[in-house]
């Protein structure tokens, strides 16, 4: 991001010569048995692509964490992950689709399904799609027996899992959490559905400049798949492994919309605020939903407005879909992290195309060039097209 | 002074009733909810049966009919389920509470997929000889033949977020769906949010349907389900000795969660209070729990905890109970660790005998039901209970209810993957 250098190309995992979207950010040549010990390997037969990468992210995590799990009391070790609906690979139904459809479109005869089509449906075919699977299974791989929750709230899953386990170790339930999520819905089913009813950029002959949060010429959404894992964990527990900090979670908020104002978001930042004990002009940026959909981007300069308008100098927004797309129930926990180590390096990245103002949209976008970090607190936001928000603040750890 | 936290209002949609007390009464009675499958043709599946919601109609619980027709039954089970709540907790329509300090969390299952056309296109694009999908063809025809709206319903945010909208909630506003645990799981943390003072109010449960060709197909591949196709009312025999796996149902239950001094201040009727909430995970398999009972041993354990209770203080327990050989055994072992000596005068029974298993939304009826009992001081039973099992040797109210009155019940739901969580709810003292 540093760089300026976008994830979004031309689908490679499968044709889309039958879809009106042909780009994606997509992650290239993801080989999920790099991750795991080659007893944890097995397991990977009954994961989904979404799961694979929720497994290898958590392996990561731990590795930049240097948690000796041997150390670790496992009752009081957690997993809080975003989680989304996994489409079905459809060749694991087909010899069944295909014995039971009639001629008649649109009709199954239920009766060869069941007699014929079952015994063509690996046995635990199910277990390879449940939104709860990644938890589990990270919990199994890692020994992880505290708190566990998968939250399944689309666009702001991982942050609501995030801000869930924050509580959790305030309330001393647990020392130390994965948190964050996992999604890809770079499959044939998923990509059908994008297309039937989410505004898909139609950009898909130059995908570096799709993804516009903010531009007067955005012109939609860009998919993406990925999986963002932090550990979280409380303050002593972390100093007293000698832990390396990146930066503390300080404050939470989530609300609903209702009346899709940005009104609703403006309360989920202030919550969060009020939780930080924080004044709006303690914030060095906000770390923006940015959608790049026409709609949900003006709903979000209204709501940003809200809390930050009258802070002078204004406070800029970074938009990190820009590079990425947009991952669903792993965008929050993946955006952010780009905040978290811009924090640490001094410096944030700039927003990519954003080259044209939109008056719908009043807000400051780090754009043409990264821009160096002023204070030490960022927000974090997210919101749902049906109006579910949340909002997470960060400091940098000194 | 930790907040308290009390519930004011409930509502089911059930298959044994799609009111509260209209479900109450029939298990009172040890009616089963349980009949040949009707919501599409399973006479060939291995299961041909299942606990079905019937004759259930959204009209008198929604603005206008007409904008639901591309929901799932898991939202409509949920619209019903949380218009009840809300009425008795007569919050409604009222306007002088703050609804931003009003929250939602569900844990709550997917919509129903569209399975003509998703398996017609399927097949139409599938090519045998390679074993292989022609995608671009299942592309188009997929693009013409699905419904947008229907899809758009089945993801799995779409129910919390329209009971936001249709009764103005607009505080938190959450979805889980950690298995059969979930709306379990969803009560608990909802409870943590109002202690934490997140919010004053939260409209918290669970709704879900899995009684569809995929979902049945799902879960006999696994061999998960009872097979007991000549009897199906006594299919669902948890802890009996020759139990052979669960019955499916479906439904909603919904509870109104509320800080004691808001409910108070309103003059709101308090039905009970949850008192104890525990999360665990066995870690362990992705289908059976560990038989040492870790788990649910640990988290039963944090929910006394957290309640402040004894085990001797518990009254009645409703068991996760869903009649698989593993659970009930495991379930059992765990009670016995916990409660030690005094298990044995707990009666423990299992209403997913009558109801089948609600799945993600077990947990939030199987409380509702244990504030019935409290409150009624009469405990259902555990039907079709006939040949005991010798590792499964504790008073399950067999048969017949059992007038008993109960100050502290304890709910366990111990979800598929290992994801467990265990209420403490508590006749409510002032």
């Amino acid at each position: 991001m540093i760089r300026g250098q976008s994830g979004i190309r031309p689908i490679r995992a499968f044709d889309t010569s039958g879809l009106p979207c042909r780009i994606a950010s997509e992650i290239p040549q993801f080989d999920a048995r790099k991750y795991l010990d080659k007893e944890a390997r097995k397991s990977l037969k009954v994961m989904a692509r979404t799961i694979k990468l929720a497994v290898a992210a958590s392996q990561l995590a731990l590795d930049d964490a240097k948690v000796d799990k041997s150390k670790l009391d496992p009752t009081r070790f957690g997993i809080e992950f975003g989680s989304g609906l996994i489409a079905t690979e459809l060749d694991e139904l087909g010899e069944a689709a295909i014995v039971s459809a009639n001629c008649q479109p649109g009709s199954v005869d239920l009766e060869k399904w069941a007699e014929k089509g079952l015994e063509t449906i690996p046995p635990l075919w199910m277990l390879k799609y449940l939104p709860n699977m990644p938890a589990c299974h990270v919990s199994i791989l890692h020994n992880a027996q505290g708190p566990n929750n998968s939250i399944t709230e689309s666009d702001v899953a991982s942050l609501l899992a995030i801000g869930e386990a924050y509580r959790i170790l305030i309330r001393d339930q647990a020392d130390l959490f994965l948190v964050g999520g996992a999604e890809s819905k770079l499959n044939p089913l998923s990509l059908v559905r994008q297309c039937l009813y989410e505004p898909l950029s139609k950009r898909n002959e130059d995908p570096e400049k799709a993804c516009r949060p903010f531009d007067k010429d955005r012109d939609g959404i860009v998919v993406g798949e990925g999986a963002g894992v932090l550990v979280l964990e409380e303050l002593d527990h972390a100093q007293k492994r000698g832990a390396r900090i990146y930066a503390e979670v300080v404050g939470f908020g989530a609300s609903f919309d209702r009346d899709r104002s940005g009104s609703g978001l403006a309360r989920a930042i202030r919550a969060a605020l009020k939780d930080a004990n924080l004044r709006p002009e303690s914030i060095d940026h906000i770390n923006a939903h940015g959608l790049a959909s026409i709609e949900s981007d003006v709903r979000e300069a209204k709501g940003l407005q809200e809390v930050f308008g009258s802070c002078n100098p204004p406070i800029p927004v970074f938009a990190a879909k820009s590079y990425i797309g947009n991952l669903g129930a792993a965008g929050g926990s993946v955006e952010l992290a780009a905040s978290v180590l811009a924090l640490q390096n001094g410096v944030v990245p700039k927003t990519l195309n954003y080259e044209l103002p939109d008056p719908a949209c009043p807000v400051t976008v780090i754009a043409k060039e990264p821009r160096p970090v002023m204070r030490d607190c960022f927000v974090k936001v997210g919101f749902t097209p049906m109006g579910q928000c949340a909002a997470l603040i960060w400091r940098k750890w000194a | 002074m930790r907040r308290r936290v009390v519930i004011t209002g409930m509502g089911a949609i059930t298959p044994l009733g799609n009111s509260v007390p209209a479900m109450f009464n029939a298990l009172l009675e040890g009616k089963s909810g349980v009949s040949k499958t009707v919501h599409f043709n399973a006479k060939r599946f291995p299961t041909q049966f299942a606990a079905q919601v019937l004759d259930y109609d959204i009209t008198p619980y929604v603005r206008d009919v007409g904008s639901w027709t591309s929901s799932g039954v898991n939202t409509q089970f949920a619209l019903g389920a949380a218009h009840q709540a809300l009425t008795e907790a007569g919050i409604l329509n009222d306007s002088k509470i703050d609804r931003t300090r009003c929250g939602v969390y569900l844990g709550s299952g997917e919509g129903i997929q569209d399975f003509p056309n998703l398996i017609y296109q399927i097949a139409s694009a599938y090519r045998s000889e390679s074993r292989k999908m022609d995608v671009p063809a299942f592309s188009r025809g997929a693009l013409v033949a699905f419904h947008a709206d229907s899809e758009a319903e089945q993801e799995l945010h779409t129910t919390a977020a329209h009971l936001a909208i249709e009764h103005d909630l607009e505080g938190p506003n959450y979805t889980c769906l950690t298995a059969c645990a979930a709306s379990s799981q969803a009560i608990g943390e909802a409870t943590e949010m109002i202690r934490h003072d997140d919010a004053d109010l939260i409209l918290a449960g669970g709704s879900h349907s899995m009684i569809h060709p995929l979902g049945v197909t799902g879960f006999n591949r696994l061999t998960a389900l009872s097979t007991l196709n000549e009897d199906p009312t006594k299919a669902s025999r948890p802890f009996d000795l020759r139990r052979d796996g669960f019955v499916m149902g479906e439904g909603s239950g919904m509870v109104v969660l509320e800080e004691l001094e808001h409910a108070k201040r309103r003059g709101a009727t308090i039905y009970a209070e949850l008192t104890g909430y525990g999360s665990t995970a066995d870690a362990f398999r992705l289908t059976d729990s560990c038989e040492d009972g870790r788990g649910a041993i640990a988290c039963i354990r944090l929910a006394l905890k957290d309640s402040g209770l004894q085990p001797a203080d518990i009254g009645y327990i409703n068991a996760h109970g869903t009649s698989t050989q593993v659970n009930d055994k495991v379930e059992t072992l765990a009670i016995k660790k916990v409660l030690g000596e005094t298990a044995y005068q707990v009666p423990v029974s299992s209403s997913k005998s009558m109801l089948g298993h609600l799945i993600a939304a077990a947990g939030a009826v199987e409380l509702i039901i244990c504030v019935m009992a409290m409150r009624r001081g009469v405990l259902p039973p555990t039907i079709n209970y006939e040949v005991p099992d010798p590792e499964c040797d504790l008073d399950y109210i067999p048969n017949q209810a059992r007038e008993k009155r109960a100050s502290h019940a304890l709910s366990n739901s111990f979800g598929f993957g290992g994801q467990n969580v265990s209420l403490v709810v508590s006749r409510f003292v002032n």
